[in-house]
């Protein structure tokens, strides 16, 4: 999978909005939207929400986790933690680097924002590996991991699959080489 | 290149595991072919004569129903090198034992040879060994020369390395917004220089 593919996934997560302008209700496919009014919060999709934004047509009102002091404990837990923690949301990555992008002025504090959303990530990314490789140097046959994100599954995929698929060819070795001789 | 060793016929890098060399022992006479062995001056090849053939070949000549040659396993997979490779398999130069070592390894098991569990738990236990460095390094090196990095690892190995820089390109990729910016296909862009050229040459 791409993530541009995972992006837009997480486009579809809902976030709320101050629109400047008024409409009534909109019908779309993927739901509806609205009806706007001018100084009124209005959940939308994030992709419309960013749209808006570009068009000046409204001010983004972050998710209540994108908050530093949020951000900072969850950092905290993550740190503490030996397991993958919950995130706020299960796409905080892409909605953290969308947000960032096109919204800088609605969020107080966006560049410690950022950093620590990178170092939560990079916490995950590090605990991540390191449960990669305790599991395949295990002769276990499947193992569990809570709370992991689509983006972070994304990243460790493409190795993780041809590691297991070499693993398990070297196995069959172990078990299968009677079969394979009695031709 | 996708997984290798997977026995299929057009598969590449199953061509060039199998035609890796392994010492072998005549034990019928051979007719007409003595020239294989060069040190020998009669027209045919002795039982006890001593050669290197391609795996191939020599699992043709080697199996239950025909013995006409006897095989022993290549000095890299022996007891010695199997011995370092406990030790610590991570410094380990794998692309110098063989540049297909774990599917030549899995191939020479086809033998049924008295060391052959010893040499498939040695396979696994040194690929469990080394995996963590390959997954660290190739997803560490962003913007790198990775000659480096690759140049002790075996090609499924670099396989592996391969997929695990994919995963961090295309994240990086998309982090630094590089995804959402339109390029031009790459054919399309040497396709107008070639009809640039044929211009030019008309």
């Amino acid at each position: 999978m791409d993530p541009a593919e995972v992006e837009f996934l997480a486009e579809k997560e809902e976030i709320s909005v101050v629109p400047n302008f008024t409409q009534d209700k909109i019908y779309l496919i993927g739901g509806d939207v609205g009806p706007f009014n001018a100084g009124l919060p209005v959940k939308v999709p994030l992709w419309m929400a960013i749209n808006l934004k570009q068009g000046q047509k409204c001010r983004i009102i972050p998710p209540d986790w994108m908050d530093t002091e949020r951000l900072q404990d969850k950092k905290q837990e993550e740190t503490d933690s030996k397991f993958f923690t919950e995130m706020p949301s299960p796409h905080f990555m892409e909605i953290t680097q969308l947000l960032l992008k096109c919204a800088t002025d609605d969020i107080p504090h966006a560049d410690e924002i950022r950093t620590l959303v990178k170092d939560i990530w990079d916490l995950r990314i590090a605990k991540l590996r390191s449960s990669i490789d305790t599991f395949l140097k295990s002769d276990a046959t499947h193992a569990k991991l809570n709370y992991l994100t689509l983006m972070e599954l994304n990243t460790a995929r493409p190795f993780l699959t041809k590691a297991l698929d070499q693993m398990h060819l070297l196995r069959s070795n172990l078990s299968g080489r009677i079969q394979s001789t009695q031709e | 290149m996708t997984s290798e060793s997977v026995d299929d016929y057009f598969s590449i890098s199953d061509i060039l595991t199998t035609q890796e060399r392994l010492p072998c022992k005549v034990e019928l006479p051979i007719y007409r072919l003595g020239y294989l062995d060069s040190s020998s001056t009669s027209d045919d090849l002795q039982p006890g004569t001593k050669l290197d053939l391609s795996f191939w070949m020599a699992r043709a000549l080697c199996s239950r129903k025909r013995h006409i040659v006897s095989v022993e396993m290549p000095r890299p997979y022996r007891e010695g090198y199997r011995e370092i490779l406990t030790a610590d398999a991570n410094v380990v130069d794998l692309h110098k034992l063989g540049p297909y070592y774990y599917s030549y390894g899995s191939q020479l098991l086809k033998f049924e040879l008295p060391e052959t569990a010893d040499v498939a738990k040695s396979l696994i236990k040194c690929f469990q060994t080394r995996i963590r460095k390959i997954m660290d390094s190739s997803q560490n090196a962003y913007n790198e020369d990775t000659t480096k990095l690759t140049a002790k690892l075996d090609e499924t190995e670099k396989c592996l390395f391969k997929a695990g820089q994919m995963g961090l390109n295309d994240f990086q990729r998309w982090e630094t917004r590089q995804t959402e910016k339109l390029t031009t296909s790459e054919m399309v862009r040497s396709h107008r220089k070639r009809k640039r050229a044929l211009m030019d040459d008309s």
